[in-house]
């Protein structure tokens, strides 16, 4: 039984979970990277008998948040006498990204990280309340309030609220 | 009216309802149209969801992804071909855990293995796909594909442990078995069973999608009758 034979198990649970993420293929295997690595790195705070899947997406889920953030700070200080022509889009490069998404994949980028986390935890990968409020760091009912609100958003985006 | 909200509704379908709430919450949309509508599309957009995702956990990993994890392993090259379900036994379990892993979709047209690809996703086949279809935990003596426990899952449907040369879990869908993980098994030679590591992940994934309890005897029987629908 090795660590990375077990990180093997679980990577493509882990792709999935970046993908559900990101907002595309290409950000969504960095990410996933950077949380392999960085798991490979901290092996040793990993408690064996406790669920490496939930330590790898709380990995994962912390890196895309400090990326996030790190990104809108880049984006405020960098670039602002563009923000009139793009709206919150990188460019043609994002555009045309846009362009090939599926519904689901739109409705999804439109939520805010902390509603879309919770359902890709619960909806996408299937943990429990219990498991999905651990991995965010969050009280269950927190949990609970962004999982109704992350729904009923989605729910309008996709059309299906009528 | 109703006092039956929006965050009980959810929870029903997420599997997160003691039977108590969970029978109140369905007395409630038993009786009132408007609510069981809303149900209905909690419920829909749960099963898309999941949908839209699942197949991105079957593709092929990356290679710059894997070649991470490989630095400290014995690589068993991808191509070595795997014919039936005897031969994941002599190939070893370590070589079986990465060949499964990786290379279970590479089987070819002919091949009538245990598990083949099916429009991107892992389905099961031959051997494995009649025992889930048909056999029940409480009758299988020796038979070569132990099934363990069969319960619903989350947002509905049908799931199966199974367990011999290969262990995992299977899931219904449309007219076959998803095969939603698979590990290297405990194998039918075994004199007396140890608790093997994929005992422990395989019981993680039904964790992860049982939505309640198993069902028993009675009522595995009955989902084989009713076809798994």
């Amino acid at each position: 039984m090795s660590f990375e034979r077990d990180l093997l198990a679980i990577l493509p649970r882990l792709r999935r979970f970046a993908a559900s993420l990101s907002r595309d293929r290409a950000d969504s295997d960095d990410l996933c990277q950077a949380a392999l690595e960085r798991g490979l790195k901290a092996r040793d705070q990993w408690q064996p008998g406790t669920r490496l899947d939930s330590w790898m997406y709380r990995i994962m889920r912390n890196l895309w948040i400090d990326e996030a953030r790190a990104r809108q700070r880049a984006a405020k200080t960098f670039a602002p006498e563009e923000a009139g022509l793009t709206v919150g889009h990188a460019g043609d490069r994002d555009v045309e990204a846009h362009m090939m998404l599926s519904d689901v994949d739109r409705a999804m980028q439109a939520l805010p990280d902390e509603q879309r986390e919770a359902i890709a935890l619960v909806l996408v990968e299937g943990l429990s309340y219990k498991e999905a409020a651990a991995v965010l760091g969050i009280p269950m009912g927190t949990l609970t309030s962004r999982l109704v609100r992350g729904r009923g958003a989605l729910l309008e985006y996709m059309g299906e609220a009528a | 009216m109703t006092d039956i909200d929006e965050a009980m509704l959810i929870a029903l379908v997420d599997g997160e309802l003691d039977e108590v709430n969970r029978r109140r919450v369905e007395r409630a949309v038993a009786g009132d149209s408007a609510l069981a509508e809303r149900l209905a599309q909690h419920r829909r957009l749960r099963e898309r969801l999941a949908g839209h995702y699942a197949p991105m956990a079957q593709e092929p990993v990356p290679d710059r992804l894997r070649s991470l994890l490989d630095a400290s392993e014995t690589v068993v090259p991808l191509e070595r071909p795997v014919r039936r379900w005897g031969s994941w036994v002599t190939g070893g379990a370590i070589a079986a855990s990465l060949v499964l892993g990786l290379g279970v979709g590479r089987l070819s047209r002919e091949d009538v293995g245990p598990i083949g690809m099916q429009n991107g996703v892992m389905v099961a086949k031959g051997p494995l796909a009649t025992a889930l279809d048909s056999q029940l935990a409480s009758a299988q003596d020796d038979a070569a594909i132990r099934i363990g426990l069969t319960f619903q899952r989350k947002g509905g449907g049908w799931c199966r442990s199974f367990d011999g040369a290969m262990a995992g879990v299977a899931c219904h869908e449309g007219e076959g078995w998803q095969v939603q993980q698979v590990l290297p098994g405990a194998g039918r030679e075994t004199a007396y069973r140890q608790a093997s590591s994929a005992d422990v992940r395989v019981m993680a994934t039904v964790d992860a999608l049982m939505a309640g309890a198993p069902v028993d005897a009675a009522g595995e029987k009955a989902a084989v009758a009713k076809g798994w629908r």
